[in-house]
């Protein structure tokens, strides 16, 4: 900690930024060959509880021959007192400045944090462009969901790993070490870098623009590096790495407890969802193993909650063995279970009473549209009544506020799928009243609405937002539908969602907005009180960008997409046939009933659910 | 198994990053690290089980101390010692457990509190006549409270033990006031420096560590 005393004494939680947790590793920098910094593009309560962090952390700290740190977004009183004092950004672990590393390792989890990229190097005295590091310099590397659209940012990284982590990193850091031990050429190494599947090097890679500014061309410089880069999956979970540790946070975080990855992909499907196509295919890991992690885990951290964590755990194939070989112990050791976001299809009374925080808090269902047409657009797969048969379970169980999540601007809405919401709505509070067992408490249902956002490797990834006017209209009709007091209507701001859906769908040119925005101050876009909708017009309008190209425009079916060059495993054919059956109304039967033939399966991978993956 | 759970008090340091975290995180940090030490802690029943863990005079954040004391209980027969081991070896760097025993005097028996203040400050030598005689004198802050800023005549609680020049820098050695009903923060004394001496300034680095906790009587020292 290096950091004077008068300075955290002035700052707010200054535990964010003095390190020393129980659990971090801490190394002799003298007998390590490469120091590696994960850098957390937001503040340090979001960034502690990220779980592929954690993961990577502990593989490169592993390595006897690397020591790997972490460094977060300085929350802006403290950004402003180290601009002051010419304090550059620092490792939490080691106290050193980032500019002193050998690689910098961003995790890039939203649109929303690209500015607190930028803002970091410009902290930590780095060269913001790719271009204009030198062979000093350390090189800034990228991981995260954003990479499976790092166009945006492609200028600023030098670059980036697609898909799963845990092997490709390694293989980095080991050619990194290489090329160090053999006097380090910045070039050279990206060139090889480049040759290993999973990297994608920007600086390699030439985009070509038509006269209507969509995309013409994408070209590697080299003959040597792949014309498509190749999304890397973990094939065997149960064999993958897994941290025995984890640094606990002195001060509260989002996520504070241990989260405990079941299995990775999903087999469900919705068409707006992007994280359920880049993860797949379905890989499990099973009980034994978790089991055991769970113990060594518990038994490190001391936490005291832990969370079941996968994109629809309901669909794990052994939740109820997972959850009794869990529950042997884990109320002994006090520790509670918790599951994230439950389908409302698979939400039981045994499930319910085996998860304390189920019995405790309110319960969150995402119907995501209002009516069975919108619902079979979209390919949820959900009806109103398991939505209603959910709710009396949870009213039986003592519960009388319910949370809603719904989307709002999906393709083909109309009012008629927006009085849907209020009608659902009504229906759950009228659910209530008819359970002869439910609390002696008025019931709630808070409805909370996001603004669709089309996403790259989506079947909705060709959709138009809908503009503004429109967004701010449909909020407005569905606010004035709702005069039920037990009825609660939340949504959120449109004018962030635009910005989300310009970087989400955005090429190259669009770096220059982001280095525009930078220079305005913009940073913390996530946050409300420092988004500035009017700075990020600005810095379109100085960098000659329309947002309207991006957000609100419909892509052709035709055209080359900015984000072609990976191979996500799912093909883009499979995707247009879902965006046809999706205008269609046609639902698709998740990968558990029978396969639809998105293409993951040519990837492999062990305890997967695929039907007709190839063994 | 004891038949009733026994009171156990721990004598802990509270010093490096240890001393940026507020009383709340002080409280998850030690519960995470019960859990982490498998000591037979007694926890409340019910259906949020938690130990019920009482800490003694809280601390601001920043100040350091040696001598924090927190109060629980076990269900099995443990030593002092084997407390104290279990703890350390899953305690952050920064928290030390030093002793464990069976308390007998109550937190509300606390009168008095020592500090040691370093000041990093230019010419350091040359201020530590000024600084006696200004907490010679009748000592009146400003204390802000929810309801408002009103000023205080702290003279009778506050003792000057020292003020000498250590390594070139202002060591202040203070008993203060640590009564539930008079207690005196060490930053009223930092602030009434500021504004009357001006030091230390803006860019001068400075810390402050609690060093002893005494009885009402200000002799004996609590345990």
């Amino acid at each position: 900690m290096k950091i004077p005393e008068r300075i955290l004494k002035k700052v707010e939680k200054p535990a964010r930024y003095t390190g020393g947790e129980w659990g971090q590793t801490v190394k002799d920098k003298n007998a390590v060959d490469v120091r590696f910094a994960f850098c957390f593009p937001d503040t340090y309560e979001i960034g502690m509880s990220n779980l592929g962090v954690r993961i990577l952390y502990h593989v490169l700290n592993s390595r006897e021959d690397t020591w790997a740190e972490r460094a977060y977004a300085p929350w802006v009183d403290m950004e402003a007192a180290m601009r002051e004092e010419g304090i550059p950004l620092w490792a939490h672990e080691s106290g050193d400045p980032l500019k002193e590393f050998d690689i910098l390792g961003f995790s890039i989890q939203y649109e929303l944090c690209y500015t607190n990229v930028l803002n970091m190097l410009d902290l930590a005295g780095i060269p913001l462009l790719s271009s204009e590091r030198e062979n000093g310099d350390p090189i800034i590397m990228a991981g995260g969901p954003c990479t499976y659209n790092a166009e945006p940012i492609a200028d600023y990284f030098d670059l980036c790993m697609i898909g799963e982590g845990e092997e490709v990193i390694d293989e980095l850091v080991s050619l990194y070490k290489e090329h160090k031990l053999r006097g380090f050429d910045r070039k050279a190494y990206l060139h090889e870098a480049a040759k290993i599947e999973g990297v994608y090097v920007p600086s390699l890679y030439t985009p070509a623009y038509n006269e209507d500014g969509t995309l013409a061309s994408f070209t590697p410089l080299y003959d040597d590096i792949p014309v498509k880069i190749k999304k890397r999956i973990i094939k065997d979970l149960d064999k993958s790495p897994f941290p025995t540790k984890l640094v606990m946070p002195f001060i509260e975080t989002v996520q504070d407890k241990i989260t405990l990855e079941v299995y990775r992909g999903c087999i469900r499907g919705c068409r707006f969802c992007q994280a359920g196509v880049v993860w797949r295919p379905v890989r499990e890991k099973s009980v034994e193993v978790l089991s055991e992690q769970a113990k060594v885990l518990s038994d490190a951290t001391g936490y005291d909650e832990m969370t079941l964590s996968s994109l629809s755990i309901s669909d794990y194939s052994c939740i109820d063995k997972l959850t009794d070989e869990l529950l042997k112990w884990t109320d002994e050791r006090k520790i509670s279970l918790s599951l994230p976001s439950l389908r409302v299809d698979s939400f039981t009374k045994e499930l319910m009473e085996k998860i304390s925080t189920v019995r405790t808090g309110s319960l969150t269902f995402a119907p995501e549209a209002g009516t069975q047409r919108l619902r079979d657009v979209i390919n949820k797969n959900v009806r109103k009544e398991d939505l209603l048969r959910a709710c009396r379970v949870a009213f039986e169980g003592g519960k009388s506020q319910v949370k809603l999540y719904f989307m709002q601007g999906l393709p083909t809405e109309t009012n008629e799928d927006l009085d849907g919401i209020r009608e659902l709505a009504q229906s759950v509070i009228a659910e209530y009243y008819a359970t002869p067992n439910r609390p002696k408490k008025a019931p709630g249902v808070t409805i909370s609405a996001a603004c669709f956002i089309p996403k790259p490797f989506t079947a909705f990834q060709w959709e138009a937002q809908c503009d503004m006017e429109t967004l701010l209209e449909k909020q407005k009709y569905l606010d004035a539908q709702i005069n039920d007091r037990k009825i609660k209507y939340n949504y959120h701001d449109a004018k962030v969602s635009r910005i989300e859906a310009v970087f989400a769908r955005g090429d190259r040119r669009l770096n220059r907005a982001l280095a525009e925005a930078h220079k305005r101050g913009l940073r913390f876009d996530g946050w409300d009180e420092h988004f500035s909708y009017e700075g990020w017009m600005a810095s379109f309008e100085a960098a000659g960008i329309d947002p309207s190209f991006y957000a609100n425009r419909a892509f052709g079916e035709d055209e080359l997409l900015p984000w072609d060059y990976i191979d996500i495993g799912v093909t883009k054919e499979f995707l247009l046939r879902e965006r046809h059956r999706a205008y269609a109304a046609a639902t698709t039967r998740n990968c558990r009933e029978t396969c639809n033939g998105c293409g993951a399966n040519h990837l492999g991978g062990e305890r997967s659910c695929c039907p007709s993956l190839k063994k | 198994m004891l038949s009733q759970p026994q009171k156990i008090r721990v004598m802990f340091s509270k010093t490096g990053s240890l001393k940026f975290i507020s009383h709340l995180d002080l409280n998850r940090t030690v519960r995470s690290a019960f859990l982490r030490s498998r000591l037979p802690i007694w926890y409340t029943k019910g259906f949020n089980p938690h130990p019920k863990t009482v800490f003694s005079v809280p601390l601001s954040v920043g100040t350091a101390s040696l001598c924090e004391f927190m109060d629980f209980r076990v269900t099995e027969e443990i030593t002092g010692e084997a407390i104290c081991e279990r703890l350390n070896a899953v305690f952050p760097v920064g928290l030390r457990a030093i002793e464990a025993y069976e308390p007998v005097k109550k937190f509300h028996d606390i009168g008095w509190a020592d500090y040691e203040l370093v000041f990093e400050i230019p010419d350091a030598a040359s201020m530590a006549e000024p600084v006696r005689e200004l907490l010679s004198g009748e000592i009146v802050i400003d204390k802000t409270t929810k309801i408002g800023t009103r000023t205080v005549d702290i003279t009778s609680l506050v003792r000057v033990l020292d003020v000498t020049v250590e390594d070139e820098k202002l060591v202040l050695k203070l008993r203060l006031s640590a009564d539930d009903a008079s207690y005196v923060n060490p930053k009223y004394i930092v602030e009434l420096m500021i504004s009357k001496l001006g030091i230390p300034g803006e860019k001068d680095d400075y810390t402050v560590c609690r060093t002893a906790v005494y009885c009402k009587d200000g002799e004996t020292i609590f345990r």
